[in-house]
């Protein structure tokens, strides 16, 4: 290094420090893009299942009329089977404001001590619970707004209304954070829940089959055997609960946001390289003179391409070790937040070693290779080009037709009409330029876009459903008798009977498997009677037609639904199990409905005749009020509450628009969350390849300035002309994003959306992140172009002519 | 220390009748412009020997940077050959070029061309780095010898901007002797200075000259006719006198 040609680059580094510090921050702001996103991925990717899998989640869950601890002894001796337990689960609700109700699922353990199967695990206060006291899952205390020590009032199907004491908290990684499902789960000993009036017996066995425990066709193999041993041995068994093997509840909303974060840190990693070749050129485009002079007094192309290269792997370096730190330290930060919001504990933030890998290459070898060829050409270029390069007439490209359009132009001035040829005359610059801003604000304007879409795929949602408020009832009630107390209640529109019953895929082996999660909401299927001619939901068909008065036993899938049965046509009949029994049912239609989940809808009079649930009798209703925004919803929700109660009608559950509303927001702010960070980053790095363009134009042209000033044009001219030409790329940038944004939106929208719901999210291009990027845009290129044509502009006719 | 042409003529024209330092046979050169063909020189039929110190004259345009250029092979002839002590500089590559011209030509140009982030010692020492022709240990020491000759040793250790346009030109003629090469070409190196740092220049020239070396100089300037051995005039591409003075 004491060389003096190792110095100059020492020394030239040193002294463009201004510009060297932009290229290392530009590379480093695309290493911690990239950084964050990977490390973030890989973090969570890791911990969410070692939480899920830490719980030691039983492969299923199987319904029985008893279980008891000979039971759970013999099971857990049959083959292919490693573990079981006893346990038991009710839903119940809590009175959480005054005739204001949450649903709550009680967990009932028999023993705490020796729980090993789908375990929580203590947080804080006592544990195990006494036999008076409640458990609840960590996330409910904020939810509620409660402490450890408060009382919940809570009600069983077949209890009263009963206070209980919240002894402690525990942490259950196996279920949806209670804010998203806007849920209660507590954990109980049966003594606790035969005191809040419901039966102390136990009735459901979790089993763990001891091979192929993560693969679904072995587990129902294993289950099926088991299920008919049991049946063999007298138990009645009823549904059984095979959730997908290993997978978190919100493994595919996770799956989602980490697919979403992949595909935009390899748009990054695109974007990253267009701006290194930008900067690289930019740098060539200085020292371009220097590189003649050096082959003029003697320096071979090898040497002085090994200079340049020996410097961007500098660069890289420094470049990597400021973005490769604080990228990861952001992802970390990341993962926690995605972590709290998905109730996942951080066990270990270790980052893979692939992950420095990729980000060391990314900071070395990208800038190596974008840099190889602009270098190697400028090396090659001869002496005489070298130093005949003035930075006014090289690579000139002029088009007669273009020129002689502006030379029309009457309504600028010449500065303008100059500043509009400048643009076009480095066309590989120019080319290079808009590719790194058009693509940085298309990957922009997707990140808003999606968001947009999302939100509007959520509104649709909202919008599908015409109604506010669902009503569960613990047993079926008149339907009379409901209309009744509900026409009594003022807000209220009117009501109709949504009787529902849980459904399965009918087996050979008469066996009620269902793919459903312990919360009975992931992954449920659901047989729903809708009234003829019902306005309360909205049916977009996808395939075939809509239900009509004459169909006896017709079904209509939702998409979700309908993804069961891959090979069903229209006219096919399916099988159903329905309160354990097989019952056939024609496919008429397949129907679009955003977030909600599987469910096959047929007429009363089918629902009637297949669950034997008289015409007369519901166990839901929706209701439709006069007033549709959440206050009042959640108000006369309030007093259909005190209605029923004063009718004695159990209630099971009451979701009503604003408690769904509160919960699909929670699904979704992750994704809110990672498509904001992500449109930052790509606007960070927009902005600064813009800085760095402009800088370079101006650097090159630093000659020409002072030609200009020589012939009279005076500093503000220049800064003008400069500034203008700044602002136009910017503009032609914005023009090109803006289409291509459109696929971009699409592909990431299919993908997103298909993960999520089966159901691509709809394209929306949003005006707000238009109108930002044109701001970003025309800011950016405003300053991005201001500092370096104000130096220009200082510099004297003598200076710029003989700059070097 | 290897300064010699021979160890470079792998590609040597046999046979040389007259043993000139510089020859240039019939050496044309066209550009490509927008109205066509440029012919910036035609048919030049030119000779140098050691130790003449050549003014070549002319007009803009005439074609005088052409003319050096293809001596230095900074520029190759679209026909003709140019032989720089029997080494066929026009049949050479671009890397070929790159070392002959580093050991066997300096090179000095209107604006100094100095490297801006180098101090003029390392400036000079440059050459010698790029060629490898001296010992590491001993380059400083040549370098601030060469600085001692054209009178600013005392400048060695600053940057080519603390220093004057005369002092910066003297930098530069000392970078054009690191290597020791025969042949010095400048491209008008006192267009740019005032007439007293001219004239000093100038002796410095002449002094290198009267060495043995041969410098060949583009220059307007005909108050300056007096350090020359020799003139060539050149108009629209031609020779049109080769005056001995």
């Amino acid at each position: 290094m004491n060389s003096p040609r190792w110095k100059k680059i020492l020394r030239d580094l040193q002294a463009a420090r201004g510009r060297m510090a932009m290229m290392v921050i530009a590379i480093a702001v695309s290493i911690f893009g990239v950084g964050m996103i990977l490390s973030a991925y890989t973090i969570l990717s890791r911990e969410m299942s070692a939480n899920y899998l830490g719980t030691n989640p039983a492969s299923a869950f199987i319904e029985l009329d008893r279980v008891d601890e000979a039971l759970v002894k013999a099971v857990s001796e049959r083959p292919g089977i490693s573990e079981a337990e006893a346990t038991s689960w009710v839903g119940a609700r809590a009175e959480v404001s005054p005739n204001e109700w949450m649903p709550v699922l009680l967990f009932v353990i028999p023993d705490f001590e020796t729980m090993h199967v789908s375990t929580v695990s203590l947080e804080a206060g006592a544990y195990p619970p006494s036999d008076q006291t409640i458990l609840v899952e960590r996330e409910v205390l904020p939810m509620l707004d409660m402490k450890i020590g408060d009382a919940l009032t809570v009600q069983t199907p077949n209890g009263t209304r009963q206070q209980v004491v919240i002894s402690g908290t525990v942490h259950d990684p196996a279920l949806a954070p209670a804010w998203q499902e806007q849920t209660v789960y507590g954990y109980i000993s049966p003594a606790m829940l035969a005191t809040l009036g419901e039966s102390e017996t136990l009735h459901i066995l979790k089993v763990v089959v001891s091979d192929e425990p993560y693969n679904i066709t072995a587990i129902e193999s294993t289950v099926s055997e088991l299920a008919v041993w049991l049946k063999s041995q007298g138990y009645v068994v009823d549904e059984i609960r095979i959730p997908p093997p290993g997978r978190h509840p919100h493994q595919s909303q996770m799956n989602s946001v980490l697919t979403l974060l992949l595909v935009f840190s390899l748009m990054a990693l695109i974007l990253s390289a267009i701006l290194t070749a930008t900067m690289i050129n930019g740098l060539l485009a200085q020292q371009i003179r220097q590189i003649g002079i050096m082959k003029a007094i003697g320096a071979r192309s090898v040497q002085i391409t090994s200079l340049y290269l020996v410097m961007v792997v500098a660069l890289g370096i420094a470049a990597s070790l400021i973005g490769m730190p604080l990228g990861i330290a952001a992802g970390r930060g990341f993962a926690s937040v995605v972590a709290q919001l998905l109730n996942l504990k951080i066990y270990s933030d270790a980052i893979s070693l692939w992950v420095y890998i990729v980000l060391l290459l990314m900071g070395i070898l990208i800038p190596l290779l974008v840099a190889l060829d602009p270098i190697l050409k400028t090396t090659r270029i001869t002496v005489r080009e070298t130093l005949n390069d003035y930075g006014i007439s090289r690579d000139a490209s002029a088009s007669s037709l273009r020129d002689g359009w502006l030379s029309r132009i009457r309504f600028f001035d010449n500065t303008l009409i100059l500043a509009l040829r400048n643009t076009f005359r480095r066309r590989g610059r120019l080319i290079l330029t808009l590719s790194l801003l058009s693509a940085a604000g298309a990957m922009f304007m997707t990140g808003v876009n999606v968001r947009a879409g999302w939100g509007a795929y959520l509104n649709q949602a909202a919008a599908d459903r015409h109604y506010d408020l669902e009503i569960r009832f613990n047993s079926p009630v008149n339907e009379e008798q409901i209309d009744s107390i509900l026409a009594n209640v003022p807000g209220v529109e009117k009501s109709e009977s949504w009787s529902l019953t849980p459904a399965a895929l009918n087996r050979p082996d008469g066996l009620d498997i269902v793919r459903t999660y312990p919360d009975g909401g992931h992954g449920s299927f659901t047989l729903r009677s809708i009234p003829l001619g019902s306005q309360l939901i909205e049916t977009p068909l996808l395939n075939g037609r809509w239900l009509e008065a004459d169909d006896t036993n017709a079904v209509v899938l939702n998409q979700n639904a309908a993804a069961m049965f891959p090979d069903v046509k229209m006219g096919d009949e399916i099988q159903l199990l329905i309160e354990g029994q097989a019952k056939t049912f024609r496919v008429v239609g397949v129907i679009r409905q955003i977030l909600t989940p599987s469910t096959a809808y047929v007429l009363p009079t089918t629902f009637t005749s297949v669950t034997g649930q008289p015409l007369e009798l519901t166990n839901a209703v929706r209701v439709v009020m006069r007033e549709h925004d959440d206050a009042a919803i959640t108000s006369i929700t309030r007093d259909v509450e005190q209605a029923f109660g004063e009718g004695s009608v159990s209630v099971k559950a009451m979701v009503s628009e604003a408690l769904l509303g509160e919960a699909i927001s929670g699904h979704v702010y992750i994704f809110i969350v990672a498509l904001m960070l992500i449109s930052t980053v790509m606007a960070v790095v927009g902005a600064l390849g813009l800085t760095s363009s402009m800088g370079t134009s101006v650097i090159e042209r630093t000659r020409e300035f002072g030609v200009m000033r020589a012939i009279g044009a005076r500093s503000k001219t220049i800064l003008r002309n400069i500034i203008s030409e700044g602002v136009f790329i910017g503009l032609m940038s914005w023009v090109i994003a803006l289409p291509l944004s459109i696929p971009l939106s699409l592909g990431i929208g299919y993908l997103i959306g298909m993960m999520s719901f089966r159901s691509p999210l709809p394209l929306i291009m949003s005006p707000v992140g238009i109108a930002i990027w044109l701001s970003i845009i025309v800011i950016g290129s405003v300053a991005a172009s201001a500092y370096p044509a104000q130096q220009a502009s200082r510099l004297t006719v003598r200076e710029t002519l003989a700059y070097i | 220390m290897e300064t010699g042409l021979a160890s470079q003529n792998q590609l040597i024209l046999q046979p040389i009748i007259e043993n000139h330092l510089i020859e240039l046979r019939r050496v044309s050169k066209a550009y490509d412009v927008a109205a066509g063909k440029f012919l910036a020189l035609k048919d030049v039929d030119m000779q140098a020997d050691a130790g003449e110190f050549v003014a070549v004259v002319g007009k803009s345009g005439s074609g005088k940077s052409t003319l050096i250029n293809m001596i230095t092979g900074i520029d190759t002839p679209t026909s003709g050959e140019v032989l720089v002590a029997s080494t066929a500089v026009h049949a050479m590559d671009q890397e070929q070029l790159a070392v002959w011209r580093g050991r066997n030509v300096g090179v000095v140009f209107q604006f100094f061309q100095l490297l801006p982030t180098l101090t003029v010692a390392e400036n000079i020492i440059l050459p010698m780095d790029f060629c490898n022709t001296f010992p590491v240990n001993e380059r400083r020491a040549r370098a601030i010898s060469l600085l001692e000759k054209v009178g600013i040793a005392e400048q060695a250790d600053k940057l080519p901007s603390d220093l004057s346009g005369g002092q910066q030109q003297r930098a530069a003629i000392a970078r054009s002797l690191a290597n020791d090469p025969p042949l010095i070409v400048a491209d008008e190196p006192t267009g740019n200075l005032d007439s007293q740092t001219s004239d000093a220049v100038m002796q410095l020239f002449a002094n290198l000259a009267a060495e043995g070396k041969t410098v060949l100089m583009v220059t307007h300037e005909r108050d300056l006719t007096q350090y020359f051995t020799r003139s060539i005039m050149l108009a629209d591409g031609v020779i049109v006198n080769g005056r001995e003075r």
